[in-house]
């Protein structure tokens, strides 16, 4: 064999599946020495599960935990159906990771405010653990997550206990309507930014969320005076190699499974908005 | 090293070389030609200008398994696998099917990760290219400084001298070819070498063109040229240098494989999501993705054009939608431009 | 082009240009001039400019209803210019309700058969560089060559076994009419083939169909192909696999041949549209003469009135709905 054929899934095994709301739930795998590789915040990988398919997904644990790794995944097609009805011990494929992640370099020193929207909480909540375990390297932490309904939050004792709990960290929780066990804060992720004022001084934005969530988040931002590499996030596409030669996930010239998926709001304004 | 065989001598010479591994020629099939590994009987079409679909398929093939899998209860074995891919020869590239597979190169080989697939059969082919003597009214290949009638990165390069096809050995590799040729090659002079002949250039607008094409995305004139389209995927498949793939499962929940096959950025599915979102919703968005990925794309990335003139878009396109017409819809200096 | 094309084209302009200009249509379908005479590609004219530039000549081969259903999603109403089976495409895609016919402005154009490219370059000894039509002639001129040949023997495959070469069901026919055609071989590669054991006929196809691409050229253009998802694409579940395998590519073009049989116009327009040339049309001609046997004459699209066989309730149908 000349070369390893980089579309080759590693084998490794179903840990544990657990539900965190009707439509997601989130999967630990590991491979025969835990987890199968090591990787930045923010990147990727290919889950695969034939015959089904495969599907790149971001991994929402921090690189930090090196015994297995999470994968946070919203039911939406037939790979992620399959997925969703897998139960723990079965083995399953995966190759990765992908992507540039999150520049966790650059981002040191800085007060970060991270805002998501439901499933948009997993490419983030890597990223925020990983902050979190570096907690000197980084400034104050705010977390403003939001979802439909209450039962659509995820990773509850994360945002309701822990993040809350440690070091000059604020996490900001909303849903988009009033409900009879909700008593928190109603209304949509980026108008509640937008009432908490945050100031742009020394501070970047990481943001990731359904679309219109997005968009509408950066033009909150905008109006908070964030410049626009103040402003990272974190974009979906469909792939199929998870290389850059398939095709599917350009942006112009960049590809968002190499080149991203982590682009900060200045790059994207240089790319064709096509995702 | 310089050989030459009679055209009455190759039929032996195909067999000859067909022995050693599959030998792939361009053949007629039906009114197409195609790059097919010679079988006993088959007629090569070297008199044809162009295969109407591009050699490209010799090293990304169609569709191709790479992976094998079994499954019983929990466990999951997986494999890989395929077709192993020793020593061909493909014989009787043109010169803008070498430049494609150069470009095709930057792709695969020429960025981590290598693509193994690609490149076992690419480093296990023999290229022997034939000087194109007339170049048809559709083929603009001088356009991208392509001359005709020499293609570098050749391994043998074989031009027609009257009935005689003359070959010269450019690389290790072509010497090897002579070897196994042996006796039916003769010892032969240059002879008449061919001259680059012209090739219609359409008075494209190349130079600096990524650079302008940077502004156009909004322009206009995608709504006008994109309008034909019938979102097949032919320009594509025949294309030498388009190379989407996607990959694909077959098999049961027991035993099946996992195979890579040649996907379309034309089909509206491409780039649709499984939650329903289609960053690229309309045919005008793919249309102008594929010509921006060969003029403004892939020349950022690599810097060159994806495109080679080989004119397959302005023969087959049935509509007759090409790359010549968006590079003069979108290409010039004005915006408003039919 | 011959004398009476280009005053054809001026005529037509001048006989459209009215509605477009007052905005009863706000669109016309036609065509316009490729790179070469040989070629001519849609043309989507909004405005007196790009009427300027709609061609009439032998090259207009792109059935152009086939764009109706997309720009009436923008446009009111839209004309489109109909050769005969052109406009048994427009009716194919009034029957099944793809198109508002009162949304449709047709313009007939009776159509004296298109040429083939390849015949040209074949009959000429190479590609020509003018090419002129007179009485039933075309002189081909170019690398120091010329050639005269009967203008018939150049036609397109499927001008050849055309019957219905002027329009039907327009709403204005711009040239006059050229008459019935007859097509006595059009059934002639059905019949042939008929003739071959299920062995060899299957080996006749695998061979035709092993160089199919899988592009989908043949259904796009197609005016009975008005499913709006295809079951091609259909992923849950999956009924084609991807993989160019005989099987799956048999799959493809016989279910699509099943599913255009009895609304198939005979248009050709899926085989010159086919970019390796796979005789495709002989599969919907082989339903075409088998409906014909098993349930009275039928041409498709000829007749907006008259239900498709396969698509018609008759108590008194002739075939049992099982066989021995």
């Amino acid at each position: 064999m000349n070369s390893v054929n980089p579309l080759v899934p590693q084998k490794v095994t179903l840990l544990e599946i657990a539900a965190e709301t009707p439509e997601i739930k989130t999967l630990r795998v590991a491979g025969e020495g835990g987890a199968p590789f090591d990787f930045r915040p923010g990147q990727c990988a290919m889950l695969s599960l034939p015959p089904v398919g495969e599907a790149l997904f971001s991994i929402t644990s921090s690189p930090d935990c090196r015994d297995s790794l999470e994968f946070s995944i919203k039911e939406a097609g037939s790979v992620t159906r399959a997925l969703h009805a897998l139960s723990p011990g079965q083995e399953l494929g995966l190759r990765g990771p992908y992507g540039n992640g999150f520049p966790v370099e650059t981002l040191k020193g800085k007060d970060l405010l991270f805002i998501g929207g439901g499933i948009g909480l997993a490419p983030l909540r890597s990223l925020i653990n990983y902050c979190l375990a570096h907690r000197a390297g980084y400034g104050h932490i705010d977390i403003v997550y939001g979802a439909r309904s209450p039962a659509d939050l995820i990773r509850r004792a994360e945002i309701n206990k822990r993040w809350p709990a440690a070091p000059d960290t604020a996490v900001y929780l909303t849903v988009d309507a009033e409900f009879p066990e909700w008593s928190g804060h109603v209304g949509f992720v980026p108008s509640y930014v937008s009432e908490l004022a945050f100031t742009p001084e020394n501070r970047v934005a990481v943001t990731c969320g359904p679309p219109i969530m997005i968009k509408f988040v950066l033009k909150a931002l905008e109006e908070l005076k964030f410049t626009p590499d103040q402003v990272i996030t974190t974009l979906e596409m469909r792939m199929k190699c998870g290389v850059g030669k398939c095709g599917r996930c350009n942006l112009g010239s960049k590809y968002v499974c190499k080149d991203g998926p982590v682009f900060t709001l200045a790059e994207l304004k240089t790319l064709p908005a096509e995702y | 090293m310089i050989k030459s065989i009679n055209k009455a001598g190759l039929d032996r010479l195909w067999e000859r070389l067909a022995a050693a591994g599959p030998l792939y020629l361009p053949v007629k099939e039906g009114p197409a030609v195609l790059f097919r590994p010679w079988a006993e009987g088959a007629a090569a079409a070297l008199d044809v200008t162009q295969a109407t679909v591009s050699p490209k398929e010799i090293f990304f093939p169609r569709d191709e398994t790479y992976l094998k899998f079994r499954r019983e209860g929990e466990k999951l074995a997986l494999a890989e696998s395929g077709t192993p891919a020793g020593p061909a020869i493909a014989f009787g590239l043109r010169s803008c099917d070498l430049r494609a597979v150069e470009l095709l190169d930057l792709v695969f080989r020429g960025q981590e990760p290598a693509d193994a697939l690609y490149g076992r059969r690419r480093e296990n082919t023999m290229l022997v290219a034939l000087a194109c003597g007339q170049p048809d009214p559709s083929c603009f290949c001088g356009a991208f400084g392509i001359n005709p009638a020499d293609a570098p990165g050749a391994d043998v390069m074989a031009w027609w001298d009257g009935d005689v096809l003359v070959m010269e050995a450019r690389t290790a590799r072509g010497e090897a070819l002579f070897a196994a040729a042996g006796e039916l090659l003769q010892e032969s002079a240059a002879g008449s070498k061919p001259l680059a002949p012209a090739t219609a250039e359409f008075g494209l607008p190349l130079e600096d063109l990524p650079e302008r094409l940077k502004s156009r995305f909004y322009d206009p004139a995608w709504d006008r040229l994109y309008r034909g389209c019938l979102a097949c995927g032919g320009c594509t498949y025949f294309c030498p240098t388009c190379h989407c793939f996607d990959v694909q499962d077959y098999g049961s929940q027991e035993r099946g494989e996992r195979f890579r096959c040649w996907d379309s950025c034309m089909f509206g599915r491409f780039t649709l999501m499984a939650g329903g979102h289609n960053p690229r919703p309309t045919q005008k968005e793919r249309v102008r993705n594929r010509f921006l990925h060969k003029l403004q794309y892939f020349p950022e990335n690599f810097g060159r054009f994806a495109c080679v003139g080989c004119g397959r878009c302005l023969r087959s396109c049935p509509v007759n939608l090409d790359i010549v017409q968006a590079i003069r819809a979108l290409g010039g200096e004005t915006v408003e431009q039919r | 082009m011959a004398e009476h094309h280009i005053s054809a084209a001026a005529k037509i302009r001048a006989a459209v240009a009215q509605d477009l200009l007052s905005g009863r249509i706000s669109l016309l379908l036609g065509w316009e001039k490729g790179h070469f005479q040989w070629q001519s590609r849609p043309l989507f004219a909004r405005d007196g400019a790009d009427l300027e530039r709609l061609a009439w000549d032998s090259f207009c081969a792109v059935n152009l209803s086939r764009y109706l259903p997309e720009e009436l999603k923008e446009n009111e109403k839209v004309g489109v210019l109909v050769k005969g089976c052109d406009s048994r495409a427009l009716n194919r895609l009034v029957q099944d309700r793809a198109v508002p016919r009162e949304r449709v402005v047709a313009y007939g154009l009776p159509c004296p058969g298109m040429l083939d490219a390849g015949r040209l370059v074949e009959a000429a000894g190479g590609w020509p560089d003018e090419i002129a039509e007179a009485n039933g002639r075309v002189v081909l001129k170019g690398g120091g060559r010329e050639s005269e040949v009967h203008r018939d023997s150049l036609l397109l495959d499927k001008c050849r076994h055309c019957l219905y070469p002027d329009p039907v069901a327009c709403d204005q026919l711009l040239l006059a009419p050229v008459g019935n055609r007859e097509a006595p071989d059009r059934f002639k590669a059905v019949e042939e083939r008929e003739q071959l054991s299920a062995g060899e006929r299957y080996a006749y196809w695998e061979k035709e169909l092993q160089r199919c691409l899988r592009c989908y050229a043949c259904r796009q253009i197609c005016p009975a192909c008005s499913c709006r998802e295809c079951f091609v694409e259909q992923e849950q579940p999956r009924w084609l696999g991807k993989a160019y395998d005989a099987s799956e590519t048999f799959l493809f073009h016989l279910i699509r041949a099943y599913h255009v049989a009895g609304r198939c116009i005979d248009c050709g327009e899926c085989e010159r549209s086919c970019p390796v040339g796979i005789p495709l049309q002989e599969l919907n001609r082989k339903l075409i003469k088998d409906l014909n046997a098993l349930y009275g004459p039928y041409e498709a699209g000829l007749d907006p009135e008259r239900e498709p066989p396969l698509l018609t309730y008759a108590p008194n149908d002739p075939a049992a709905f099982t066989e021995k």
